[in-house]
C-alpha cells in the first residue's frame, strides 16, 4: 500500500485539490453556519412570541362598503369554520355567538354618576379565555351576570375618559365592588340582573358572558334573526407559521397583525436562510465538481501506471484504495474544520446576544451534525463511486 | 496447472501468412505444467500476442484457451488479478517497470502482494544477477539490461504455476543471460512450474524441454 501511494501520489494535482477543499470547505461552513444561526433565532421567536400569547388568534372578515350598506353578511359560513379548522396549523376553532336580543347596562351608585349603555355580548366557550375566575360561570338562577372586559376597556376609561371628565380611577381589583344592573330586553320580559365583571382579557377583545348563559338568553329572549358568526376564534401550536398570515391574506380575513409579527419575521429569516444555503449549495456543488475532476484528473494522469498495476495483479479496488483515502483525509479535514468554525461563530454569536438579553443556545444543533454528516457521506460516495469506475475502466480487459 | 489452447488465433493474425506455425495452425495445442516452452519467431508472428492473450490482456482473438478446464473467456476481473497475483507470472517486453521507484521499491510492490519472497532473497537473487549495487536507484535510471534483470527478479517475488517471459533475454549479455535462465529454471523446477520464453533467435545455449516455431 506504501508503495501504491507513493506512485500514485506522484500525479496528484495538488493545487487542484487544495482549491477543492477551501471550496467545499467555505460551503459547509456557510451551510452550516446558517442552520445554526436559523434554528437559533428561530428559538427567539418562539420563545417571545409566548410572550404575545398569540396562540390564539381572533380572525374577522375585512369590512367593506358592501357590509356598511346591508348589502352582504359579514359572518363565517359553516363551511368556511370548516375550511379554517382543517387548515394544519389550526388546533382548534371556534366561532363567537352574541346576542339575538337588544342589551342594556346602567348604574345607579351614590358614587358613580348614572351611567345608561346599550351593549352587545359575545360568548365563546371557556377553554379559549384567558381569565380564570371561580365566578366564571352560569347556572340557571344564578343571581348576578359574570362578564369578562378587555383590558384595553379599563385602560381606556383610566387613561383616558376619567382623567379628562374628573372621574375617578378604578383600580381592576376594585371594578368587582362596581354595582350596575344589565337588563336583557327581550319582547316580552325585560328582567334586569346584576353584573360583575370577574376579570379583564388581554386576549378577547370583546365583551364576553359565559358560553352557557348566552345559549340561555337567547333562547329564552332571543327575537332577532340569528347571524352567521363574525368573529372566530382560532387555536394553533405554533403561532410563527407563515402559513397562518398567508392563509389569512389569501381569504381576505384580517386579524391583529402585531400578534403575528414573529410570523412575518419567521418568513423574512426563512428568505434569507433559504437564500444563503442556496449560494452555500452553489458553493458546494462548485466545489464538488472540482473536487470530483481533480480526482478523476489524478486518475487519469496515472492511467499508464494504473495499467501496470492491473498487469502486476492488482485488483482496481486495490487500485483505488489510495485514491479513496486522499478523498477521505480530505472530507475529513472538511467537516472537522467546518464543525470548528460553526462553534466559534455560533459561540460569538450567542455572545453578542446575550449583550442584548437575548438568550440562545451556543452549542450547535443536532440538526447541524445531521446535516454534515449527509453531505459529507454524498460528497464520499459520489466520488469513491466515480474512483472505482475510472479504475475499473482503465484496467477493463 | 495446463494451458490449452483450442484454434486459438489473434485476430490481426487471420490475415496473415501463418503456414509453418505449430500455435496458430493448430485444431488445439497443450502448454504442459512443468515444461518448458521455447517459442521462436520473427517479429510480428505473434508472440507478445500470444502471452497477452494468455495473461488476460487481450482480447481480440478467435478460438478458446483453458485453465486446466476453466475457459479463460468467462474470467472476471477478480478472476484475472487472483490468476496474476497467483498463478501466472510474466516478464513484459516493455517491462513496465516504475521509473519514479527504486528497482528495490519495485520488486518490493510486487512482493507485497504476496510475501512471497524474503528481502535476503531479493538481494541474493539481485546478486546473482549482477544488480545488487542499483537495487537502490531509481529504475529510470538503469539501463534497459539492467531493468530488464530488475523485471525478471519482480516476477519471480510471486507464486506462479506458469511464467510467462516474452523476450526477456533481450539486452543482457550471454553470461547473465545464462544465470538469469538458471535462476529462473531453478525457481519453475522448485515450483514445478511451467515456462514460456518467447525470443528472436536461437537461444540454442539454453535448454528448454520444448521449442516450438510460432
Amino acid at each position: 500500500m506504501k508503495y501504491l501511494f507513493k506512485i500514485l501520489w506522484e500525479d496528484t494535482s495538488r493545487i487542484h485539490l487544495l482549491w477543492a477543499f477551501i471550496g467545499t470547505l467555505a460551503g459547509f461552513v456557510l451551510l452550516l453556519n446558517g442552520l445554526q444561526f436559523y434554528t437559533n433565532i428561530k428559538s427567539i421567536l418562539q420563545a417571545n412570541s409566548d410572550l404575545l400569547d398569540p396562540e390564539y388568534i381572533v380572525i374577522n372578515k375585512k369590512v367593506g362598503i358592501g357590509q356598511t350598506l346591508g348589502f352582504k353578511g359579514n359572518g363565517f359560513s359553516e363551511e368556511e369554520i370548516d375550511e379554517i379548522a382543517n387548515q394544519p396549523f389550526a388546533e382548534q376553532v371556534a366561532p363567537f355567538i352574541t346576542n339575538l336580543f337588544p342589551v342594556s347596562a346602567y348604574t345607579q351608585s351614590e358614587r358613580f354618576p348614572n351611567f345608561y349603555t346599550d351593549l352587545f355580548f359575545e360568548a365563546i366557550p371557556n377553554e379559549f379565555i384567558d381569565v380564570k375566575s371561580e365566578n366564571w360561570k352560569w347556572e340557571k338562577g344564578q343571581d348576578y351576570i359574570p362578564i369578562i372586559m378587555p383590558r384595553e376597556y379599563l385602560n381606556l376609561y383610566n387613561f383616558g375618559f376619567a382623567q379628562s371628565q374628573s372621574l375617578p380611577q378604578i383600580p381592576k381589583e376594585v371594578i368587582g365592588m362596581v354595582n350596575f344592573k344589565i337588563r336583557l330586553r327581550g319582547q316580552n320580559e325585560r328582567p334586569d340582573y346584576p353584573g360583575r365583571i370577574v376579570g379583564f382579557s388581554n386576549r378577547i377583545n370583546s365583551i364576553l358572558v359565559p358560553h352557557d348563559f348566552l345559549e340561555w338568553a337567547n333562547e329564552k329572549f332571543g327575537y332577532k334573526k340569528e347571524y352567521a358568526p363574525s368573529r372566530v376564534v382560532l387555536v394553533t401550536n405554533d403561532p410563527t407559521d407563515p402559513a397562518i398570515m398567508q392563509f389569512i391574506e389569501n381569504k381576505g380575513y384580517e386579524t391583529i397583525k402585531e400578534r403575528l409579527k414573529s410570523s412575518r419575521l419567521n418568513i423574512i429569516l426563512k428568505f434569507i436562510i433559504s437564500f444563503l444555503v442556496t449560494i452555500a449549495m452553489i458553493i458546494i456543488g462548485l466545489a464538488f465538481l472540482v473536487f470530483f475532476l481533480g480526482l478523476q484528473l489524478m486518475i487519469s494522469r496515472s492511467a499508464e501506471k494504473i495499467r501496470k498495476m492491473d498487469k502486476m495483479g492488482f485488483h482496481y479496488r486495490e487500485i483505488s484504495i489510495p485514491y479513496i483515502l486522499i478523498l477521505l483525509a480530505l472530507l475529513a479535514g472538511v467537516t472537522v474544520l467546518a464543525l470548528i468554525s460553526t462553534g466559534l461563530l455560533s459561540n460569538t454569536f450567542a455572545r453578542m446576544a446575550a449583550e442584548w438579553n437575548l438568550d440562545i443556545n451556543n452549542s450547535p444543533e443536532p440538526l447541524i451534525y445531521i446535516t454534515a454528516a449527509g453531505l459529507v457521506l454524498l460528497l464520499f460516495l459520489v466520488n469513491a463511486i466515480a474512483i472505482l469506475l475510472s479504475t475499473r475502466k482503465l484496467t477493463s480487459h | 496447472m495446463n494451458i490449452a489452447l483450442e484454434k486459438l488465433i489473434p485476430l490481426p493474425m487471420i490475415e496473415l501468412d501463418t503456414t509453418g506455425s505449430v500455435i496458430w495452425e493448430a485444431e488445439s495445442f497443450l502448454f504442459r505444467q512443468a515444461e518448458s516452452y521455447l517459442v521462436e519467431a520473427p517479429s510480428g508472428k505473434g508472440k507478445t500476442s500470444l502471452l497477452s492473450i494468455l495473461y488476460g490482456l487481450r482480447t481480440d482473438y478467435r478460438g478458446k484457451f483453458f485453465f486446466d478446464n476453466q475457459p479463460a473467456d468467462s474470467f472476471s476481473p477478480r478472476d484475472w488479478s487472483e490468476t496474476r497475483k497467483n498463478a501466472i507470472s510474466f516478464i513484459f517486453q516493455g517491462l513496465e517497470l516504475f521509473g519514479d521507484l527504486t528497482a528495490r521499491e519495485n520488486i518490493r510492490l510486487k512482493n507485497s502482494i504476496t510475501h512471497h519472497k524474503t528481502e535476503a532473497e531479493i538481494n541474493n537473487m539481485a546478486d546473482r544477477l549482477e544488480i545488487g549495487p542499483f537495487l537502490d536507484r531509481k529504475t529510470r535510471i538503469l539501463s534497459f539490461g539492467q531493468k530488464q534483470r530488475v523485471a525478471i527478479i519482480r516476477a519471480l517475488c510471486q507464486p506462479f504455476r506458469f511464467l510467462l517471459a516474452d523476450e526477456c533475454f533481450s539486452h543482457i549479455d550471454r553470461k547473465n543471460s545464462h544465470t538469469a535462465f538458471y535462476l529462473i529454471d531453478e525457481q519453475c523446477k522448485k515450483k514445478g512450474a511451467g515456462f514460456i520464453l518467447t525470443t528472436l533467435n536461437n537461444m540454442e545455449n539454453l535448454k528448454l524441454d520444448h521449442s516450438i516455431n510460432l
